[in-house]
């Protein structure tokens, strides 16, 4: 039992550490990459893009998992996408999810 | 000021978008009929109307040649990371970018466009008709008029309604005017006798006459087609502006805004050849009753007699590819920056001679230029654009007019800022990568970098408040914001958001001149 409680613990432990995102690393490419068209607190005016600062960040991983698995279709988005992996989607959903508009 | 050139860094992206586009697409050969407007109205801001280039790479049949359209139209439809080359995705249609990639692969370099004083005159809107009846003290509350800092913000298209001057009480930190300006907004300067005027000068050569007072623009004209320069007289009666697009000059009156003399720019330069000239850095001085301007590819600089006829006396051979500069002296001896000879040249603007010409880095771009007054001695700071193996920031004493200390910084470097009462010299750094978030900061005593900010975006252009208590750092484009520290304790205290900030003009550049040296200093 005692056995099965430490390995459940770890679970979490692990499961926690994947889940918290490095927002310092989401800044970043969020700045790099992501505000070129999306702005950082909002796209710039007159532009076709969809502000992401303070979205859900479960809405925003699931967003750009499906885009880069190309479950949903974008010229861009699925280019831009495509080489994301998990821990970079997490962090940059982290990033524009505590972002105040 | 020129803001950093255009790299396509995420090559990854554009060969899987070039891969995709040429799977799915046949170019269209036919020229849509509007390419040349499309042209002036979305790229000539930045590349330049005769497509010869300004902020940003020419573009033209000989510029472009051999380039894949399919590369060109992946990067006008996306942009270009890490550079103010906005996605025109969603703006342009698919079409509309086609025919411009042609357009621009089959135009050559346009000849001058003429640009006449006829029309400039005919460019001159009038806003606000009877200027005696606006409001006498400032509609917002503000201790003294230096507190205002003016903020150049371009919009992430370099024009529409993220375009426009930002003014900001320095002592607040709250913004307290906008002033749309249509095409990005790039230099912003103040009357130094009206302390209500001041101007802004487009990247589209437009200069608005706005009164600080009520936040309003009063007056509007048309200079030329590109051309950030600009400079106001010390007795705040006349503006002189140059344009990179047309090669010429004007002297309008700062009042009325109405051209007086126009100049043609040309002569010839440092190897003997006869050249059609851009402008560079045009100044007004606290020293005299006249005008400086920098004939960039001529490699001259003239000095302008603001008196009947505006004689104009030529001081060649100062360097190639002239830039920016910055005064010192009370304004007698300017500090202008040669990019091609990696030199600052001293000219004396009494004798009109050159003093001296002083070692540089590597592709000076000194910026609005900074000097401080260290232990007796009076020291100048210059920035370096270059990306060279050694990236320096280069200190001379400018009394001596000898190079001190080249200063070790981490990458290329736009522009210093300095204050008499703040105990760092800010310099910012470009290198297109993640150092390009950043701002070093150089102790005045030891002369070594001693902290590095961790701005963010694309930080540039920095900035004291006129009591050298903040100091304020526009996050470029990237940032969307201007990010305002204590100059002691380095700690960020606020921001201010907006569209691609860029330069920053603090109010109190009117009592120093030069940033870093005293007012006091000024009245001796």
């Amino acid at each position: 039992m005692r056995l099965a409680y430490f390995f459940g613990f770890i679970a979490v432990f692990f499961t926690m550490n994947i889940e918290a995102a490095n927002l310092y690393a989401g800044q970043e490419r969020a700045a790099s990459v992501c505000a070129h068209c999306h702005g950082i607190r909002e796209p710039a005016k007159g532009a076709p893009f969809p502000s992401l600062s303070g979205r859900n960040a479960d809405y925003l991983k699931l967003a750009l998992k499906q885009y880069r698995d190309k479950t949903r279709q974008s010229l861009l988005m699925n280019l831009i996408a495509n080489s994301l992996t998990d821990a970079q989607i997490n962090d940059v959903a982290g990033y524009y999810s505590q972002l105040k508009r | 000021m020129k803001q950093p050139t255009f790299l396509f860094r995420h090559h990854k992206l554009a060969v899987m978008l070039t891969i995709w586009l040429n799977g799915c697409a046949i170019a269209n050969a036919n020229e849509h009929p509007d390419a040349h407007k499309l042209y002036n109205d979305n790229c000539a801001s930045c590349h330049g109307f005769d497509h010869g280039g300004y902020l940003a790479p020419a573009l033209n049949a000989n510029s472009l040649k051999g380039r894949s359209p399919t590369v060109l139209r992946t990067v006008i439809m996306t942009g270009s990371f890490d550079t103010l080359m906005p996605p025109f995705y969603g703006r342009l249609s698919d079409d509309e970018i086609r025919s411009l990639v042609n357009h621009l692969q089959t135009t050559a370099k346009q000849p001058n466009p003429a640009w006449t004083i006829t029309d400039m005159k005919a460019s001159l809107k009038i806003y606000v008709q009877d200027e005696s009846k606006l409001a006498k003290q400032p509609t917002y509350s503000l201790a003294s008029i230096d507190d205002l800092i003016g903020v150049a913000a371009r919009g992430k298209y370099g024009r529409g309604s993220g375009s426009k001057a930002v003014f900001i009480n320095s002592k607040t930190h709250q913004k307290v005017g906008e002033i749309p300006t249509v095409t990005a907004a790039h230099i912003i300067d103040y009357n130094p006798v009206n302390p209500r005027w001041a101007y802004i000068k487009t990247d589209t050569a437009e200069i608005y006459k706005v009164d600080l007072y009520t936040m309003q623009v009063l007056r509007s004209i048309k200079t030329g087609f590109n051309g950030p320069g600009l400079g106001v007289s010390r007795d705040g009666k006349y503006l002189m502006a140059g344009s990179f697009v047309p090669h010429n000059a004007v002297i309008l009156n700062a009042d009325t805004l109405e051209p007086l003399k126009t100049f043609e720019l040309e002569g010839i330069d440092p190897d003997g050849k006869m050249v059609s000239s851009d402008s560079g850095m045009v100044i007004g001085t606290p020293f005299a009753d006249v005008f400086a301007i920098a004939l960039e590819n001529a490699g001259q600089v003239w000095v302008v007699d603001l008196k009947d006829g505006f004689p104009v006396t030529k001081i060649t051979d100062v360097g190639r590819h002239l830039h920016d500069a910055f005064l010192t002296h009370k304004g007698r001896k300017l500090m202008i920056a040669a990019y091609d000879d990696s030199k600052v040249i001293a000219i004396d603007l009494q004798d009109r001679k050159i003093i001296k010409k002083l070692d540089a880095g590597c592709v000076p771009h000194v910026g609005g230029g900074s000097a401080i007054v260290v232990d007796g001695r009076t020291l100048g700071f210059g920035t370096n654009f270059g990306d060279c193996d050694k990236t320096v920031v280069s200190v001379w004493d400018l009394d001596k007019m000898e190079v001190v200390k080249q200063i070790p910084v981490s990458g290329g470097t736009e522009s210093p800022a300095a204050h008499a009462n703040a105990p760092y010299v800010a310099v910012d750094i470009i290198s297109k990568d993640r150092r390009a978030r950043t701002v070093q900061l150089i102790d005045k005593k030891t002369l070594s970098v001693v902290k590095t900010l961790d701005v963010g975006g694309h930080a540039y252009f920095p900035e004291y408040s006129a009591d050298g208590k903040f100091l304020y750092i526009s996050a470029g484009y990237n940032g969307d914001e201007v990010a305002v520290y204590d100059s002691v304790s380095l700690k960020k205290i606020a921001a201010i958001p907006m569209e691609s900030p860029a330069g920053i003009f603090s109010h109190g550049r009117v009592k120093y001149m030069t940033r870093g040296l005293s007012p006091d200093e000024m009245e001796q």
